[in-house]
This record gives structure tokens, C-alpha cells and sequence, in this order.
């Protein structure tokens, strides 16, 4: 087997670059995901988690919002963080963001958790804009089937002192315990269907029960189901992302459930704030809302007239 | 005969790209197109009766999205009057289009213009919808309800009153852009305005693909060029500048001439829209636009998610091993619990699924 060398000297020179937003190198990330693949298997389905930490929802390539969580938050790692999932796809920055996270992930790994989310899969990231931005960015797949088969060791869910489950979508009528999802095998793509691909596609819903996903992936479920499933496993709230949230507030008359997301104005059009949720050292949870961070100038990325137009 | 779904695996799309139903669209496409080269908006252009009867029609649709305004919600999804719109005009259009389309195939033409409004039950809206309003057009065509010294106007009159019509659902409604690429994307909802509008501009002796970054121009230029006008729409719907929120028509504006632009946006929708199946496997065929897949599993071709699933004795009778429904198993209390009996048994779904929408 190779021996990776990436120390931590290297890896600070990296994040101090990411955090310019200036891309590694291939080579660099190649050896990013190889050593971040030794950090993950070695965690489980539902990774344990202690409090402090700020829960993020999705951040699909928002660098610069990113940067502007890390201010409202605090810096890592003097605030731990979760992370619950879809980190590329749609924004500019899929790139510098997961690398960035990648990056953090194995410098800090007790202070920074990573979840998987929907987005973070082969087919997905082929449609929704991830593989064109590295194609773009590198001038080859490479880039993207390092992270791709990285996204394969992401653990599915988090538990935060045995009392809040965090996880990217949702509950599944396949899974009634926590051990359920601790038996399943996640290093593999995300499936269509079944327990993992439910937790990564599912919606809490207003009707109760069980209903089919307008997704067509996943579940969505009632009140009642999350209020079932926290009763059975010793929780106080579930908390999720995979959905913008439009209004300030939702979550305050959620008893159950909350859904964080954390990519403000989503795709420059939503004009959503994002928000974070810290948890204190007393499992005391505050919500912290953010705008986007002002687009300085222009983005430092050359035009390139795409083949199509040549 | 009612167009159902055909297209499920990536060979069924290799097979459609091959067929002539592919090969009718894209040459009607490429006939619109030709028929606007250095057209503007605003020229003299006679509208046949067909068109002035197509035109009222999109203004009855833009009368119901006025009549039945969106309600008061908490919902962070897209406004669920759209659900009473879309029934209201499903209700309708055989009526209007009786006037005009052959008793015969009414159903079948309505279809297509139903499916241009966008869906129903996700409330969203994309290129694939779009896709249906020109496949419409072409079942008109077909029906030579349309003649070819229509096409200007077809263009220039016809289709834009739809993305007009369009811009005022998705604005009232909130339409999600279904299956959004985000910055990825050329824009987040149409694609064809601004393939036309780069036709009507290939003859320009002034105008450049780079005279989108200037105001003054999109300003001024806007009621004769659809590409401009429609630049300036998503300007005015984005924050920020235009290389930030829209990247691909930043990239665009490099090219080095109309004419490149027009043509490579005819190659791009045929690779990104035709050419990708989590848009095409929405795409419905019947008699006019044919076409047979082989690999769509009876009983689900149809209407994909619009029946709501409140049937599922028709999945039974394909002797399935559980309760099945749009290639989603329905989560009833048995069947999840079989599902978790049999979690690490071999996947039990003999079929292909069609892609997830995100």
C-alpha cells in the first residue's frame, strides 16, 4: 500500500490556500482524498458527536458564504462543526468548498464532522454541476472521481450526545433504531432506494405517515413518524438539511424536527437568509442567521468560451 | 391516443437520439431558427389565423394565472395554487384546442401543451417543459395546422407570449427551476429564447455576444432581441453581477460571433437537453412525435406522478413482490417492514428506475 505523506505543515499551507479560494493542485488532492478516506472509514454510520458544536446545513459551492459562516460561527477549530451534507453542486465554488472541508476535516478530526449528502454521488454531481466545474477547473474527470469515491466513506448520520440526530434528508420506513443504520454498509454509491438512500433524500412532510417523495428518491414523513422515532431511540430533535428554508423562523414551532440550510440566497435568486444552529455545552441550542457575504469585484475565474461556441 | 413515457435507460435515450422522432424535432428547431435570422421582436409580422388562435390561447392561460391567485402559506415550496391552475387549464385546453386541432387528436396535442406549463405535483419547471410547448408546435406542424410562412411569427410572436406567460407563473407560483444546475446552467428556467435570439441576431452588423455586459445596450435593445431581453430578465431576477449569478452567458459573451453563439447553443440543447435523461425520461411520445423505448415497464409510461398514486391495483397485476407505484414503493407499514426484513437480500426491483429529481 502507499504511504500517503501528507503532514500537518502541508495540510495548514493547503487550507491557508482554500481559504484565498484558490484550488490545490491534482496531485495534491489526490493525496487530500487518500489520507481523508483513512479518517473516515474509521468512523461510524452514526458518528457520536460532543457538544459544543455548530450544526451547518447545505453550502453547494457557496465559498464565499462558506468563509461568512466561519465568521458568524467562529473559526475552526476553536468551534467544532457538523456538517450535514451537499457541499458541491450549483454553486461556483463545489471545488475550493469540498476541498476545503476535506481539508479541515483531517487536520481537526475530533473538532470538524462531515456528513454525506444527497449531492454527494457519482450520478447526482454528473447532473447537477460538480463534475462540469472540475472538467472545467482541472481540464479532466480526475479531481471529481477522487472526491466521488471519497463521498463513499462519509458517515450518513451524527449523533450528538446520544440526544440530537443529525443527518442531510431525512428518516425511512426501513430503519425504526439507530442500530438499524450502524448495520448498514455505506461505502458504496448512493442507491436508489433502501434505508441509505432514504436518509440522504427524505422530507419531513405537514400530512402525517409515510407518503412518496415528489423527488422520486426518499420518503416523506409526518410529525408523527419523527415524534415515534425520537421516542424509540432517546432523542430530543432531529436535526436535517436537503431543503432551502424561505421563511425566518420555521423551525421555532417544530417540536421534532428542525431543517437547517445554510447556502443564503441559494443560487443569487432565493434571497434566504441561512442559518446555523450552535449547541452549547449544555445542549442548549441557539439558531444564528447570515446573509451573503458581499461578492467583491469579480470572480476570479477566467472567461472560457465553452466548446459548443468555438 | 394519450402520449405516454418512453424513455427510462440510457439506451432507450441512445435509441431516441437515433430515431426520427429525434431527427423531426431538431429539424423543426432548426427551421424556427433559420426563420428569424435577422428578425426583430418588434418588425411587421402578419400573424396567420392559426397564430391569432394560438395567441388567444396563451392569454386564456395568462387569464387563469391571474384569475386564481396564490395563497397565503408558510410552505417553503413552490405555491400549491399552481395545482389549481394547471387543473383549471387541463380542463380547458381540449376545449380551446377543439376550435382548431382535429377532433381525432385532441388529446394527444393537449398533452403537449399541458406539459409546457410545467408539473403539476413538484411545481417546477424546466427546459423539459419547455421542450413540450415546442413539441406542440410541432404536432401543429404536423397536423399542417401551421404553415411554414408562419414561422417567424411562430417564433417571434407565439413562443415568446409563452415565456412571458411562463415568467408570470414562476414569479406568481414560485416554480422551482427543476433539476437546476445552478450557476452550472445556461439559465435557470428556459433555454430556447435565448437559442432564437441569437439567430435573430447573426446578421447584426454591431451588436457582439460581448454587448451583454453593457446596460445601455440590454436596455435599448431588449424589445427587438430576445436574447437581450432575455439577459436582461435574469439581471433583474439575480443579485450581483452577471459573471457571478450566471457564469455560462459570461462565458458565452466570449464567443466570436452571433453566428457561433446560435449554433452552439443548437449543439448544446441537443447534448443537454435531448441528449440527458433526467429530462427526456419525462418526455412523452404518441402518434404525431413517435417513438418506442422498450425498456418503460407497462403501467407506469403514463402521466408519470400526475394520478397521485391513488391506484396501485394496476402494479399488482404485473405480480411485483410489493406494493409499487411511478417506480417508488409505496411505504405502507407491510411494506416497510418487509423492506427491513430483506434489507441485505439482492435488490428486489427488477427494473430501472428513473432518476431521482433534486
Amino acid at each position: 500500500m502507499d504511504m500517503v505523506d501528507v503532514d500537518i505543515g502541508k495540510l495548514d499551507v493547503w487550507i491557508e490556500q482554500l481559504f484565498e479560494c484558490k484550488q490545490l493542485s491534482e496531485n495534491s488532492v489526490k493525496n487530500l482524498c487518500a489520507t481523508a478516506k483513512e479518517v473516515l472509514t474509521l468512523e461510524s454510520n452514526v458518528q457520536p458527536v460532543r457538544c459544543p458544536v455548530t450544526v451547518c446545513g447545505d453550502i453547494h459551492g457557496q465559498f464565499h458564504d462558506l468563509v461568512e459562516l466561519f465568521k458568524i460561527g467562529g473559526n475552526s477549530p476553536d468551534t467544532n462543526y457538523l456538517f450535514m451534507g451537499d457541499y458541491v453542486d450549483r454553486g461556483y465554488y463545489s471545488v475550493e468548498t469540498v476541498t476545503l472541508l476535506v481539508a479541515m476535516k483531517i487536520r481537526y478530526p475530533e473538532r470538524i464532522t462531515i456528513l454525506r449528502g444527497n449531492h454527494e454521488s457519482r450520478q447526482i454531481t454528473q447532473v447537477y454541476g460538480f463534475y462540469d466545474e472540475c472538467l472545467r477547473k482541472y481540464g479532466n474527470a480526475e479531481v471529481w472521481k477522487y472526491f466521488t469515491d471519497l463521498f463513499d466513506y462519509l458517515p450518513l448520520t451524527a449523533l450528538i450526545e446520544d440526544q440530537i440526530f443529525c443527518l442531510h434528508g431525512g428518516l425511512s420506513p426501513s430503519i425504526d433504531t439507530l442500530d438499524h443504520i450502524r448495520a448498514l454498509d455505506r461505502v458504496q454509491e448512493v442507491p436508489h432506494e433502501g434505508p441509505m438512500c432514504d436518509l440522504l433524500w427524505s422530507d419531513p412532510d405537514d400530512r402525517c405517515g409515510w407518503g412518496i417523495s415528489p423527488r422520486g428518491a426518499g420518503y416523506t414523513f409526518g410529525q408523527d413518524i419523527s415524534e415515534a422515532f425520537n421516542h424509540n431511540n432517546g432523542l430530543t430533535l432531529i436535526a436535517r438539511a436537503h431543503q432551502q428554508v424561505r421563511e425566518r423562523f420555521t423551525w421555532i414551532k417544530e417540536k421534532y424536527l428542525v431543517t437547517i440550510f445554510s447556502a443564503p440566497n441559494y443560487c443569487y435568486r432565493c434571497g434566504n437568509q441561512a442559518a446555523i444552529m450552535e449547541i452549547d455545552e449544555n445542549m442548549k441550542y441557539t439558531f444564528l442567521q447570515f446573509d451573503p457575504a458581499p461578492r467583491r469585484g469579480e470572480p476570479h475565474v477566467t472567461r472560457k468560451t465553452p466548446d459548443y461556441f468555438l | 391516443m394519450i402520449p405516454t413515457r418512453q424513455i427510462l435507460t440510457p439506451d432507450d435515450l441512445v435509441r431516441f437520439q437515433e430515431s426520427t422522432a429525434c431527427s423531426e424535432i431538431l429539424a423543426f428547431l432548426n427551421a424556427l431558427n433559420d426563420s428569424v435570422i435577422g428578425v426583430k421582436t418588434t418588425d411587421t409580422i402578419e400573424d396567420s389565423e392559426s397564430i391569432q388562435k394560438l395567441l388567444c390561447l396563451l392569454d386564456a392561460v395568462q387569464q387563469t394565472n391571474k384569475d386564481i391567485k396564490p395563497i397565503e402559506t408558510n410552505s417553503r415550496f413552490g405555491n400549491a395554487a399552481f395545482r389549481d391552475f394547471y387543473d383549471k387549464v387541463e380542463q380547458t385546453l381540449p376545449t380551446w384546442l377543439a376550435e382548431f386541432v382535429p377532433a381525432e387528436h385532441v388529446e394527444e396535442v393537449s398533452k403537449y401543451a399541458q406539459e409546457s406549463f410545467g408539473n403539476r405535483r413538484r411545481i417546477d419547471y424546466g427546459t423539459g417543459h419547455e421542450l413540450n410547448f415546442l413539441s406542440f408546435l410541432l404536432c401543429l406542424d404536423k397536423l399542417e395546422l401551421i404553415k411554414r410562412e408562419d414561422y417567424t411569427a411562430l417564433v417571434v410572436h407565439v413562443f415568446f407570449r409563452y415565456v412571458q406567460v411562463m415568467r408570470g407563473l414562476q414569479m406568481s407560483y414560485w416554480l422551482e427551476p427543476a433539476g437546476s444546475h445552478g450557476v452550472w446552467g445556461l439559465d435557470d428556467y428556459q433555454f430556447l429564447p435565448f437559442l432564437f435570439g441569437a439567430g435573430q441576431l447573426r446578421t447584426h452588423k454591431h451588436l457582439r455576444p460581448k454587448s451583454i455586459h453593457n446596460p445601455e445596450i440590454l436596455d435599448e435593445f431588449s424589445k427587438d432581441y430576445m436574447y437581450f431581453e432575455s439577459v436582461r430578465f435574469v439581471n433583474s431576477i439575480k443579485t450581483g453581477s452577471i459573471r457571478w449569478h450566471s457564469p455560462m452567458i459570461d462565458d458565452i459573451s466570449g464567443a466570436k460571433s452571433w453566428e457561433k453563439v446560435n449554433l452552439g447553443l443548437v449543439k448544446m440543447f441537443r447534448a443537454e437537453v435531448i441528449g440527458k435523461l433526467p429530462i427526456m425520461q419525462h418526455f412523452m411520445f404518441g402518434s404525431l412525435i413517435s417513438f418506442s423505448g422498450g425498456s418503460m415497464p407497462a403501467g407506469t409510461a403514463h402521466g408519470e406522478d400526475e394520478h397521485g398514486c391513488a391506484d396501485h391495483s394496476h402494479v399488482f397485476a404485473l405480480g411485483q413482490e410489493f406494493p409499487d407505484c411511478c417506480g417508488i414503493k409505496v411505504p405502507s407499514a407491510i411494506a416497510a417492514a418487509q423492506a427491513s426484513k430483506d434489507a441485505s437480500a439482492e435488490p428486489r426491483n427488477a427494473y430501472v428506475r428513473p432518476i431521482p429529481f433534486d
